[in-house]
C-alpha cells in the first residue's frame, strides 16, 4: 500500500518535472502584487493562475495553491516592502520564495469579496485537483470545480486527468469532464453529459438539461431528443422520491425534539397527574450544564473536545434528576391532592429559574463547539440532505426511548411505577412506596428533561428562555398521546412532527402550527383521554 | 323549607365586602373630581388607577369560575383580547374617519382598504356588541364541547392555554387583518375627543371603575342566590349534584360564558386606556398570570381577585421601573408562599393568625401547614 | 368567609388601601438638585434581552464620560434603566412612567420596530423625546423622535444595489426572508418596488414570514436551496428575521452545505452579537450593512473600543468587551447629541432642545461627522457593507464617501 503509494507520488514528481523543464518560471512577484491589490486585479490575477496552471511546472504549480490558499483563508499579508504568508502550520514564510520571513509592519490582509471569492475558490480547488495530497482532498475539489465550472478551469481539469495515477479520482475526473462537456457543440458529447447529470439528479442538474431543449439539436436530432427527455423525466421521478424523503426526515426530526421535551412530561404527568410547567426549564438547565461540561473540557482536557456532549450525557441526567428530586421532596409533593395550584407552582418555579440562570449567566446565546461528528451533512439523493446533527437528535431520541421503555418494562422501578399509574391506593396497599416512587419517577422525568436539552444544544440556541418555546407543544403531546402511555407519546410526536413538516411548505411554519394545535384540541374534544389511553381508574 | 333571609340582609352581611366597595366608590368620586378639572391626582395615577380597574374585572371575571366553580381557564387571556382588539377596531376606524391617518398595519401590508370584516365598526355600540358576542360565541361553543365530554381540572387548564397560545400565533401574522405583531396602536380620537387629554384619561378611569364597581354588585347578587349555593356545590361535588339531577353542563356554561363577557368588557375598558393592543396579551404567561392574580388575592370571594390584581399589578408597575431584576424573583416566592401556605389567599387572616401561634407554639416544629382548601 | 370580626376588616382594609395608593406613592418625584434624568427603554428580559441588554450599559457609559467632562448645563446625568421584557405594551407603560413620574429629560430606547410604534403615542401625547437607536423602515417622522440611524433608502439600498452591481454577485433572483412584524414588511414591500423600477420580475422574487421567535429553518432552507438551483440568475437571501431567529438560521444553513458563494445572505439585523455562539468560518463572505462596524480605523472607534472594554471589566458588564455593534454606538451617539443639543439650547426642556437639534454634529465612533437639519428628526450617518469573516465579526468591504442625506419616506413602496 504504502509503496503504491509512494510509486505513485514518484511518477507524479516525475511528470511534473517534465512538463515545468519546457516552461518559463512563473513571474511571482507581479502575481503577488495583483492578488494584493483591489477587486478587479485579484480577479485578473486569479485569473492568470488559472491560466497558467494547465502549463505550469510543478513547483510553481505547489506555490500558486499555497499562495490562493492563504489568499482564501487570510493568511496572506501584504506589506510596503514584502508580502508574506503565515503557512496553515503556523510559520510565517516570503510569499514569492517561501523562505522563512517576518511579517512586514505595514502588512494588510487582502479581503476577498463576493464576486472574487466565487472566483478564487474553484480556481484554488483546480490547483488542489492537480497538486493534492489525497484523494479525498481531490475528489473534494473535483466535486468543487464541477458546482462553478468556468471555461478556464477545463484545461486543469483535462491535465489532471492526464496525469493522475488513482484509478478512483481517474475515474471521478473522468465523469467530471464529460458532465463538464455538456455544453460542447458536439450533441454526442452532450448526450454523454446528459447521462451522466441523470444518474445525479438534483435540481441543479434538471435546471442545466430544461435549459438544453432550446439549443437546435433537440428539434434536429430524434436521439438527442429521446436522451434529453428521458434524462429529465429520470430526474423528476428522482427528485419526487427526495422530496418525499426529505419530508418524513424533516418530520422525523421535529418529531425526535418534541418526543424527548415530552417524554419525561409524559411519566410525571402520568404518575402523579401534576403537571410541572418548569419542564421547559429543567431542559434548560440541561443544556447549561453540557456547556459547563464543554467549559470543564476546554480547561482540563481540550485534546477531547470534541466528545464533551457525550460525556455530558450522565453528567445532564444526574444533575436535573436530582433538581427534579429537590423539586419534587421540596415542592410538588404537596399538590398532589391539588392539580390546579400546582400549575400556578410549577410555573413559579419556572419564573424562578429562567431568572435565576438569567442573572447568574446572561442572556446572551452560549456558543457551542460544533464537534466534527455534527457538522455538516451528506447528500444522500437528489436534493435530499441529511443533516448530522439532526440525524443526532434522532438518534438520540431512540436511545432515550430504548433506556425509559427499559426502565418502564424491565426493571423493579418501572414495575412499581407502573403499578402506582393504575391504581395508586392498591399500590400502596401491596406494600408499594408510594411516596418513594413518586421522587424516583419526577426524577426520572426531569432527567429525561435534562437529556433533551443536551441533545437540542447542537441545533437550537441556548439560552436562559429556550425552555419556554417548549412547554405547550410537549404538553400536547402527553395529552394526545395518552396520558401514561410511551407508545401515546411516540406516536403523537411522530405524528405531529409529520403533519407540521406536511403543512409547512403550503401555508408557512405559523399556520402549521396553528392548524396542527386546532386538531389536537378538537381532538381531545372528542376524545379527552388521548390516542392511548391507560385503562385505569379516571382521576 | 325554612324562612331564608332576605335578598338585601344577605347582600349586606359581608362587612368585608362592604367596606372595600365603599372605598372603591371613594375612589370612583376621586377619579371623577379628576375628570372634572381636579388636580388631587397625577394624570399618571389617573391611568394606572384605569388599568387596575381593568385588571380587576378581567381577575373577577376568572374568580367566577375558578373560585366557584372549580374550572381553572388558563386561557382567559382570549376572551380580555377579543374585547380589546374590537374596542381598538373601533378606535382605529373612528380616528381613521376623523383624522384621515391611515392605519400602520394597513400601510405596510400596501392595503387601499379595510378588511371586508371592518365593516360598520365605527359605530361604538357595534364594536361593543360585536366583541361581546364573538367572545360569548368563543365561549359557548369551546364550553360546550368541552363540559359535554367532562374535559376538566388540569386538562381544561391545558386545554385553555393551548387555546389562547394558539390565538397568540394566529394574531400574529399580519395576513390576519389585525395588525400582527404591531398590533393596533396610535388611536387618537374616541368620542370625538382627543386621546391623551387628562380629562378624557380620567373619564376612561372613572368608566372602568364604575363598571368595576357594577361588576362587583352584579357577582355578588349572583353568588347569594341559589345559582350561586349550586355553583358551590357543584365546585365541591360535580358528581354528586349531576346525580341528584342538576343539569350541571347547562350551569357551567352559563358561568363560563358569563365569564368571557365579563371578561371581554375588561379588555375593551383596558385598551383605551394602554393605547395599544398586539398579541402579546394572548400569550399563555398573562393568562397563568391572571391566575396568579386570584389565587394570591384569595378565590371565592370576589374581593379576593379585586385586591389581588391592584395589588401585584401596582407592585408590578413600580419595580419594573425601580428594580427590574427583583420583580420575578418576588412574583416566584409569592407565588409559592400562596400555593404552599395560603391556599385562600394572603388576605386569609385565620390562617396566617393560626400560622404564627402554632410557630409561636411550637418553634423548633418549623414546619409548614396546609390548611384546607377550595380545589 | 361571612364572619370576619371587624378587626379583620380592619386589617384588610388597611391592604386595600395600601394596594390604591400604590400610584400615589409612585407620584412622588424624586428630582435630587444638581441631576438631569435620562430613561433607558431596553429589555433585560425576553427575547431581545441579548441585544437589547447592552445598550442600557452604553448609555450609561456615555452619560459617565459627559459627567466626568463636567456634566451638562452644570448638572451631572442620571440614566434611569428599567426592563420593559420584550412586551410592546410594556414599553408604552414605562415609558410613561419614566416621562410623567421620572420626569426624564429624553427617553433612549426600543429596538424592534414593534415597541417603537408602542412607545410613540405616549411621548406624542407628553411631548417628550425619544431617541430610537436602530435601523428601520423610515415612513415615519414624529418630531418626538429622533431617527439616530438611517431609513432604509440610505442602507438598505446601497447594500442591494452592491450585490446587484458586477462588483458585487450580479444578483437577479432574491428570496425575502423575515420576521413577521412591520419592519420586514414595510422593507420588503420597498425592495420589490425598487427591485421592479430595475426591471426584475415578479417571478424572481419570493417573499416568506416566520413568527417572532421562530427556531427550525429546516423547511425553509430546503425551499431556499431549491429555489437558488431554480434558472434565472444569480440567487440572494435578504434576511430580515430579528433576534434568536438570526443565528437559528444561519446554523441550518451551514448544515445544509450551502455557501456565501452559492448563495449570499444579505443580513439588514445580523450585528457581530448574532454571530456569537456560531462557527463562522462556512459563512463567510455574507454581508450586512450598518451605519458602524467594529471593524472601521480611526482614532474615534479605537477609543471607543477601549472605553467599552475598560468599562465592561471595570462594571462587570455580563456582555463581551470586546463585541461592539452599531446599535451601541448609536445609543453612545444619541447621548451625546442630546448633550449637544441641550447644551446649546442652554434647557432642558424638550421644545428648546428639539429647536436646538438643527446643525449640531458629532464625532461618531464610526469616523463620520454624523450631524442633524432643521429639515426633520435624521440623522446623516455614514453606511457600511461588512461581510462576515471567520472570527465571528465583518470586514468592511464597502463604505460610502460621505453620510448621505436621510430621506425619511421612501419613493419605492
Amino acid at each position: 500500500m504504502w509503496s503504491r503509494l509512494l510509486a505513485a507520488v514518484a511518477l507524479f514528481c516525475l511528470v511534473g518535472a517534465q512538463s515545468s523543464a519546457a516552461q518559463q518560471p512563473l513571474d511571482r512577484p507581479t502575481l503577488l502584487r495583483q492578488l494584493c491589490g483591489e477587486a478587479p486585479e485579484v480577479l485578473a490575477g486569479a485569473q492568470s493562475t488559472a491560466e497558467l496552471a494547465a502549463t505550469a511546472g510543478e513547483a510553481d504549480l505547489d506555490w500558486m495553491q499555497a499562495v490562493l490558499f492563504a489568499l482564501v483563508d487570510r493568511r496572506l499579508s501584504c506589506g510596503d516592502d514584502a508580502v508574506t504568508l503565515r503557512l496553515p502550520a503556523g510559520t510565517i514564510v516570503n510569499a514569492s520564495t517561501l523562505a522563512p520571513a517576518t511579517e512586514s509592519a505595514s502588512g494588510r490582509t487582502p479581503i476577498l469579496n463576493l464576486r472574487s471569492r466565487g472566483v478564487v475558490e474553484p480556481i484554488l480547488a483546480a490547483l488542489n485537483l492537480l497538486v493534492g495530497k489525497d484523494a479525498n482532498v481531490k475528489l473534494e475539489a473535483l466535486r468543487a470545480v464541477e458546482k462553478k465550472p468556468q471555461p478556464t478551469l477545463l484545461a486543469i481539469v483535462e491535465r489532471a486527468l492526464k496525469i493522475e495515477r488513482d484509478p478512483q479520482v481517474k475515474g471521478a475526473i473522468q465523469s467530471a469532464t464529460e458532465t463538464l462537456a455538456l455544453r460542447s457543440p458536439d450533441p454526442e458529447k452532450q448526450k454523454i453529459a446528459i447521462r451522466r447529470l441523470s444518474e445525479e439528479p438534483s435540481t441543479r442538474s434538471l435546471t442545466l438539461l430544461l435549459n438544453l431543449r432550446s439549443e437546435p439539436a433537440y428539434n434536429a436530432n430524434a436521439g438527442y431528443k429521446a436522451a434529453l427527455d428521458g434524462a429529465i423525466s429520470s430526474i423528476e421521478r428522482w427528485l419526487a422520491f427526495s422530496n418525499v424523503l426529505a419530508t418524513i426526515y424533516n418530520g422525523m426530526s421535529l418529531a425526535s425534539i418534541l418526543f424527548m421535551a415530552a417524554v419525561g412530561l409524559a411519566i410525571i404527568f402520568g404518575l402523579m397527574g401534576v403537571i410541572n410547567l418548569a419542564q421547559g426549564e429543567l431542559l434548560m438547565i440541561g443544556a447549561y450544564v453540557t456547556f459547563l461540561v464543554q467549559e470543564a473540557f476546554r480547561a482540563v482536557l481540550p485534546g477531547l473536545l470534541d466528545w464533551y456532549l457525550i460525556a455530558a450525557i450522565p453528567i445532564v441526567f444526574t444533575v436535573t434528576a436530582t433538581i427534579g428530586m429537590a423539586l419534587e421532596s421540596s415542592l410538588i409533593r404537596h399538590f398532589y391532592s391539588r392539580p390546579l395550584m400546582s400549575l400556578l407552582a410549577t410555573w413559579a418555579v419556572s419564573l424562578f429559574l429562567v431568572n435565576l440562570v438569567r442573572v447568574t449567566f446572561g442572556t446572551q446565546n452560549l456558543q457551542f463547539v460544533v464537534p466534527f461528528y455534527l457538522k455538516g451533512g451528506i447528500t444522500v439523493v437528489g436534493d435530499f440532505i441529511i443533516t448530522w446533527n439532526r440525524l443526532f437528535a434522532i438518534g438520540f431520541a431512540l436511545l432515550t426511548l430504548g433506556g425509559t421503555y427499559y426502565i418502564l418494562r424491565r426493571t423493579t422501578l418501572g414495575l412499581n411505577m407502573r403499578a402506582v399509574t393504575l391504581n395508586r391506593t392498591m399500590a400502596g396497599c401491596i406494600g408499594i412506596k408510594t411516596r418513594q416512587i413518586d421522587r424516583l419517577a419526577f426524577a426520572l422525568g426531569s432527567g429525561l428533561a435534562g437529556l433533551a436539552g443536551l441533545a437540542l444544544c447542537p441545533i437550537y440556541n441556548v439560552n436562559p428562555q429556550m425552555g419556554t418555546l417548549f412547554i405547550i407543544d410537549s404538553f400536547m403531546i402527553v395529552v394526545l398521546g395518552g396520558v401514561g402511555t410511551l407508545v401515546g407519546t411516540l406516536v403523537a410526536a411522530i405524528g405531529v412532527g409529520q403533519i407540521n413538516v406536511l403543512i409547512e411548505p403550503a401555508y408557512g411554519a405559523v399556520a402549521a402550527k396553528v392548524i396542527v394545535l386546532l386538531m389536537i384540541i378538537l381532538f381531545l374534544q372528542w376524545r379527552p383521554e388521548g390516542l392511548f389511553a391507560v385503562k385505569g381508574r379516571r382521576k | 323549607m325554612s324562612a331564608q333571609p332576605s335578598f338585601y340582609s344577605r347582600f349586606a352581611a359581608d362587612r368585608f365586602y362592604l367596606w372595600n366597595l365603599v372605598a372603591l366608590v371613594g375612589v370612583a368620586l376621586a377619579l371623577g373630581h379628576a375628570a372634572a378639572g381636579g388636580g388631587l391626582l397625577s394624570e399618571y395615577a389617573i391611568n394606572a388607577l384605569g388599568q387596575f380597574a381593568a385588571f380587576a374585572i378581567l381577575a373577577l371575571s376568572l374568580d367566577l369560575i375558578w373560585g366557584y366553580l372549580g374550572i381553572l381557564s388558563l386561557g382567559h387571556g382570549l376572551f380580555f383580547a377579543i374585547g380589546g382588539y374590537a374596542i381598538a377596531m373601533h378606535l382605529l376606524k373612528h380616528s381613521y374617519l376623523t383624522t384621515g391617518i391611515v392605519p400602520d398595519f394597513m400601510q405596510f401590508m400596501g392595503w387601499k382598504q379595510f378588511p371586508a370584516y371592518w365593516v360598520w365598526f365605527e359605530h361604538f355600540p357595534y364594536a361593543v356588541a360585536a366583541g361581546l358576542l364573538f367572545a360569548f360565541a368563543i365561549a359557548l361553543v369551546f364550553g360546550f364541547v368541552s363540559f359535554r365530554s367532562r374535559v376538566n381540572g388540569v386538562y381544561f387548564a391545558i386545554i385553555t392555554q393551548a387555546l389562547v397560545y394558539v390565538a397568540m400565533l394566529l394574531m400574529f401574522r399580519n395576513d390576519t387583518g389585525f395588525g400582527g405583531n404591531n398590533g393596533m396602536t396610535g388611536f387618537s380620537v374616541v368620542f370625538g375627543a382627543r386621546l391623551g387629554q387628562s380629562s378624557v384619561t380620567a373619564l376612561l378611569a372613572l368608566a372602568a371603575v364604575v363598571t368595576l364597581i357594577a361588576t362587583l354588585i352584579g357577582c355578588r347578587a349572583l353568588v347569594i342566590s341559589r345559582v350561586g349555593a349550586i355553583m358551590i356545590a357543584c365546585r365541591d361535588d360535580e358528581t354528586r349534584l349531576r346525580t341528584l339531577g342538576y343539569r350541571t353542563i347547562a350551569l357551567k356554561l352559563s358561568i363560563w360564558c358569563l365569564s368571557a363577557v365579563l371578561a371581554a368588557i375588561a379588555g375593551m375598558l383596558y385598551v383605551p386606556l394602554v393605547g395599544i393592543i398586539n398579541p402579546r396579551v394572548l400569550s399563555p404567561e398573562l393568562s397563568l398570570e391572571i391566575a396568579v392574580w386570584v389565587a394570591i388575592g384569595g378565590r371565592g370571594r370576589l374581593f379576593g381577585a379585586v385586591i389581588g390584581a391592584v395589588t401585584i399589578n401596582a407592585v408590578k408597575f413600580l419595580l419594573s421601573a425601580r428594580a427590574p431584576e427583583l420583580w420575578p424573583f418576588m412574583l416566584s416566592a409569592l407565588i409559592v408562599l400562596v400555593a404552599l401556605i395560603f391556599p385562600n389567599g394572603l388576605l386569609d387572616l385565620p390562617a396566617l393568625r393560626s400560622l404564627i401561634r402554632e410557630f409561636v407554639k411550637r418553634p423548633g416544629a418549623g414546619r409548614l401547614t396546609r390548611f384546607k382548601s377550595a380545589s | 368567609m361571612n364572619e370576619l370580626s371587624r378587626r379583620n376588616v380592619l386589617q384588610t382594609m388597611a391592604g386595600v388601601t395600601a394596594g390604591l395608593a400604590m400610584p400615589a406613592i409612585l407620584t412622588r418625584s424624586a428630582k435630587a438638585a444638581g441631576t438631569v434624568k435620562l430613561g433607558c427603554l431596553f429589555s433585560s428580559s425576553g427575547t431581545m434581552a441579548n441585544l437589547e441588554g447592552r445598550l442600557n450599559f452604553v448609555a450609561k457609559m456615555a452619560a459617565d464620560e459627559i459627567n466626568a467632562k463636567g456634566g451638562v448645563l452644570g448638572k451631572t446625568i442620571e440614566i434611569v434603566t428599567a426592563d420593559p421584557a420584550s412586551d410592546w405594551p410594556l414599553y408604552a407603560q414605562i415609558g410613561r412612567q419614566m416621562l410623567q413620574q421620572e420626569k426624564v429629560a429624553a427617553l433612549f430606547g426600543c429596538w424592534t420596530s414593534v415597541s417603537r410604534k408602542s412607545v410613540l403615542p405616549v411621548v406624542e401625547q407628553a411631548n417628550g423625546l425619544l431617541f430610537y437607536p436602530l435601523h428601520f423602515e423610515g415612513d415615519e417622522n414624529s418630531k418626538n423622535v429622533v431617527y439616530v440611524n438611517s431609513p432604509p433608502a440610505s442602507s438598505v439600498i446601497p447594500a442591494v444595489d452592491y450585490l446587484m452591481s458586477s462588483e458585487g454577485v450580479s444578483a437577479k433572483r432574491f428570496f425575502m426572508l423575515g420576521s413577521d412584524y412591520v419592519w420586514p414588511r414595510t422593507i420588503n414591500k420597498q425592495l420589490k418596488a425598487y427591485w421592479k423600477s430595475k426591471g426584475i420580475p415578479e417571478t424572481a422574487m419570493r417573499e416568506e414570514y416566520v413568527p417572532l421567535g421562530f427556531s427550525n429553518f429546516q423547511t425553509l432552507v430546503n425551499q431556499i436551496r431549491k429555489f437558488a438551483d431554480e434558472p434565472g440568475g444569480q440567487p440572494v437571501v435578504v434576511l430580515t428575521t430579528v433576534g434568536s431567529s438570526i443565528p437559528d438560521f444561519f446554523r441550518e444553513f451551514i448544515n445544509q452545505g450551502i455557501k456565501a458563494t452559492d448563495v449570499p445572505v444579505l443580513g439588514l439585523d445580523v450585528v457581530e452579537a448574532d454571530l456569537e455562539g456560531l462557527d463562522t468560518k462556512p459563512l463567510i463572505g455574507h454581508l450586512t450593512c450598518w451605519a458602524y462596524l467594529q471593524g472601521t480605523k480611526g482614532p474615534a472607534n479605537a477609543k471607543f473600543l477601549k472605553d467599552w472594554a475598560t468599562y465592561v471589566t471595570s462594571k462587570k458588564v455580563p456582555f463581551k468587551p470586546d463585541v461592539a455593534i452599531d446599535p451601541m454606538v448609536s445609543t453612545y451617539d444619541a447621548i451625546n447629541l442630546w448633550a449637544l443639543a441641550a447644551a446649546k439650547a442652554g434647557s432642558f426642556d424638550v421644545p428648546e432642545v428639539q429647536k436646538a437639534f438643527a446643525g449640531i454634529s458629532f464625532d461618531c465612533p464610526s469616523g463620520y461627522k454624523i450631524s442633524m437639519t432643521s429639515e426633520n428628526n435624521y440623522v446623516a450617518r455614514g453606511v457600511f457593507i461588512g461581510s462576515v469573516n471567520e472570527k465571528q465579526g465583518f470586514d468592511i468591504i464597502w463604505q460610502s464617501k460621505d453620510t448621505p442625506k436621510p430621506v425619511p419616506f421612501s419613493p419605492f413602496g
